[in-house]
């Protein structure tokens, strides 16, 4: 039970979010406008548990929105060129990946810093969709939307999909030996190359099911609405990150838990709705979720000085 | 830390080579790139994102980093709006007291970082969103501050002796940050504090007091470049300085200072700004997209760290090529997970 203690208080405190909007506000609990929600949030929990992994490996990755941009344009312009979305979506995760792997080439392969590595991949992808398609949106045929599918169904199974890449990863990095190898780079690759380990392929791996997941990600979001921003994913590295740190991976990397992200990433996606429910200016959105990271920092802070005296 | 002389030139003499090279090439290629007021134009719209670089430099050579930064910008010009035309305060008595929250901000993230021992990466990033939230809080996303009285606008938009206005606070903190980083003690500090936090501990630096003094100073610099850019544009708003953070640490780092910290220049990030400042400006008088500038300075940064000089300290040890620097000297790894 202590084990999990740090993922247990974040789902606590969106426990008593979620008590107080029902309390006060028993609107948000309408089920249409909460699906939707849950919906949109769908594509941040695939890139979020994805992220929580590369920072278990110790590094970072800030170009997933950049990443987003660039599959949700290609996936669009696949889509309207009439390829149906069973081809049109291995095509994405598959491009995302080739994303990532050049983020990994880099990283693992020359051993660059990965931070440096994914901001400049992060700019570069960026300006070079806007050169290519002038800010252009694309418009969708008529049945993308939903995979075809009514709407609510549609939610529904985004919604699945997302608990599924979620469960399948949390259990993975528990269960599978390539999910402890990559807890064992992030703790210290060298000792992990002692141990038989090759740090560097589980690094360029853990890049490319980042891009993979980013990839997947732009897919189900491209599905929600009919057409494809070219801006989509902006902000959406910081995002994740921040969803990640409040649910308790560390960015030193080697510990953190993948089921606590949903719980983090909610606590940081229902601020928007609750203000909305509890009729505050929604312009307080950015300050709350600061607060929220800045009050995760805190705890983990306070705690770690009361453990190591 | 220069452990071994690289028979290569140094980064910045490279670098030195890069600007000349792109001024050259832009003469040449764009009609009234290289006219004085062409230039005048390039400082006037890099001092902002040039003074940001320059306070991130001390921040990193320590091994950390500042995203708050760009927001910090977004909040100081809100209040000095505030101050200005609610408060009803004379523009340089808003300014000192903008100045006064720019060292607090900073201060907090100084606090968090010093205080908790939490990465500097994390901290800034929970005040990166609560700066910018505050800022849209305090305006409602809509409020905007104009009408600046002209003696105000003057630093922004006017010249003095030929050269713009603002190019005289931003050279005067060059001055002071080149001295501080390269002339003081406190300066080798910083760089014995990003190559080797426990060691600088063991050295007798105090470590938690410098590594406060560079956020309070980031913060600082913020807050100034708020000021020169509210009268630059002649309009506070809450999104002021969006994205400035990311440009600020490209520069730095296309400046060769070493995102690990412990290595680095000062005077390297000034030719860093102006690499990318010449880049922006020289392509859209070459007729080129403005986006081909953020491709090339994606592809910039990633020569200027793969480039010759980086791989001695990164190659040559495995270890720290794979790993994320431990950003704090107490980020002790429990593994108690």
């Amino acid at each position: 039970m202590r084990r999990y203690a740090r993922e247990f208080s974040v789902a606590a405190a969106l426990l008593v979010i979620l008590l107080a909007l029902a309390v006060f506000a028993p609107a948000f609990y309408q089920a249409q406008p909460l699906l939707s929600l849950l919906a949109r949030e769908a594509p941040a929990l695939v890139v979020t548990c994805g992220m929580a992994l590369v920072l278990i490996c110790r590094q970072i990755d800030i170009s997933v929105g950049s990443q987003f941009a660039v599959v949700s344009v290609c996936a669009g312009l696949l889509t309207a060129a009439n390829w149906p979305l069973a081809a049109a979506a291995p095509a994405a995760v598959l491009l995302g990946a080739a994303l990532g792997a050049f983020n990994g080439a880099l990283v693992a392969g020359l051993g660059l810093p990965s931070i440096v590595v994914t901001l400049a991949t992060m700019v570069a992808w960026r300006e070079g969709l806007r050169w290519l398609r002038q800010g252009l949106w694309v418009d969708l045929p008529e049945g993308a939307q939903w995979f075809g599918l009514p709407q609510s169904a549609g939610q529904w199974l985004l919604l699945g999909l997302a608990l599924l890449v979620w469960v399948a990863l949390a259990l993975g990095s528990r269960l599978l030996a390539a999910g402890r190898f990559v807890y064992a780079v992030g703790s210290d690759a060298e000792a992990a190359r002692l141990a038989g380990i090759r740090p560097r392929l589980t690094t360029f791996g853990v890049f490319v099911l980042m891009g993979g997941l980013a990839g997947l990600a732009a897919m189900m979001n491209v599905v929600q609405s009919p057409q494809v921003d070219p801006n989509s994913g902006t902000g959406l590295e910081l995002k994740t990150i921040a969803a990640a740190v409040v649910s308790g991976i560390p960015v030193s990397g080697g510990r953190g838990n993948i089921w606590g992200v949903l719980a983090g990433l909610l606590l940081l996606a229902c601020v928007s709705p609750a203000l909305t429910h509890l009729r505050v200016e929604p312009q307080w959105e950015k300050a709350i979720q600061g607060g929220i990271i800045l009050g995760a920092v805190a705890a983990e802070g306070l705690h770690r000085r009361r453990a190591i005296p | 830390m220069n452990l071994s002389k690289p028979a290569l030139p140094r980064h910045e003499t490279f670098l030195l080579l890069v600007v000349i090279a792109e001024w050259l090439c832009f003469n040449w290629l764009g009609r009234g790139f290289g006219s004085l007021d062409n230039t005048r134009d390039i400082v006037r719209h890099s001092v902002e994102i040039g003074l940001l670089a320059l306070a991130m430099t001390p921040v990193i050579l320590t091994g950390g980093i500042d995203l708050s930064v760009g927001s910090l910008l977004g909040l100081c010009a809100i209040l000095f709006g505030k101050l200005w035309r609610d408060g009803g305060l004379p523009p340089w008595l808003a300014g000192l007291c903008t100045l006064g929250l720019g060292a607090l901000a900073g201060g907090l993230n100084a606090a968090l970082i010093t205080r908790l021992g939490m990465p500097p990466l994390i901290v800034t990033l929970g005040t990166w969103s609560l700066f910018r939230g505050l800022a849209e809080a305090v305006t409602r996303g809509v409020d905007t501050f104009t009408n600046f009285p002209p003696s105000f606008l003057f630093l922004g938009q006017d010249r003095l002796a030929g050269i713009p206005a603002q190019a005289f606070p931003f050279l005067a903190v060059a001055v002071a940050l080149w001295l501080l980083v390269h002339r003081t003690s406190w300066g080798r500090s910083f760089r014995a504090i990003g190559f080797a936090p426990e060691g600088a501990r063991y050295a007798g630096i105090p470590v938690q007091r410098r590594l406060a003094l560079v956020y309070v100073l980031a913060g600082l610099v913020a807050a100034l470049a708020a000021i020169i850019y509210t009268a630059r544009v002649g309009q506070a708003r809450a999104d002021a300085g969006t994205g400035y953070e990311l440009f600020a640490i490209t520069a730095v780092v296309l400046g060769g200072t070493s995102i690990f910290g412990g290595a680095g220049s000062v005077h390297g990030t000034l030719l860093g700004v102006a690499a990318l400042a010449i880049l922006s400006n020289g392509l859209v008088h070459a007729r080129q997209p403005r986006e081909a500038s953020g491709v090339l300075t994606g592809v910039l940064l990633l020569l200027a760290v793969a480039g010759p000089r980086m791989p001695l300290g990164i190659l040559g040890s495995p270890r720290k090529s794979l790993a994320k620097p431990s950003r704090q000297p107490q980020t002790g790894e429990s593994n108690d997970a």
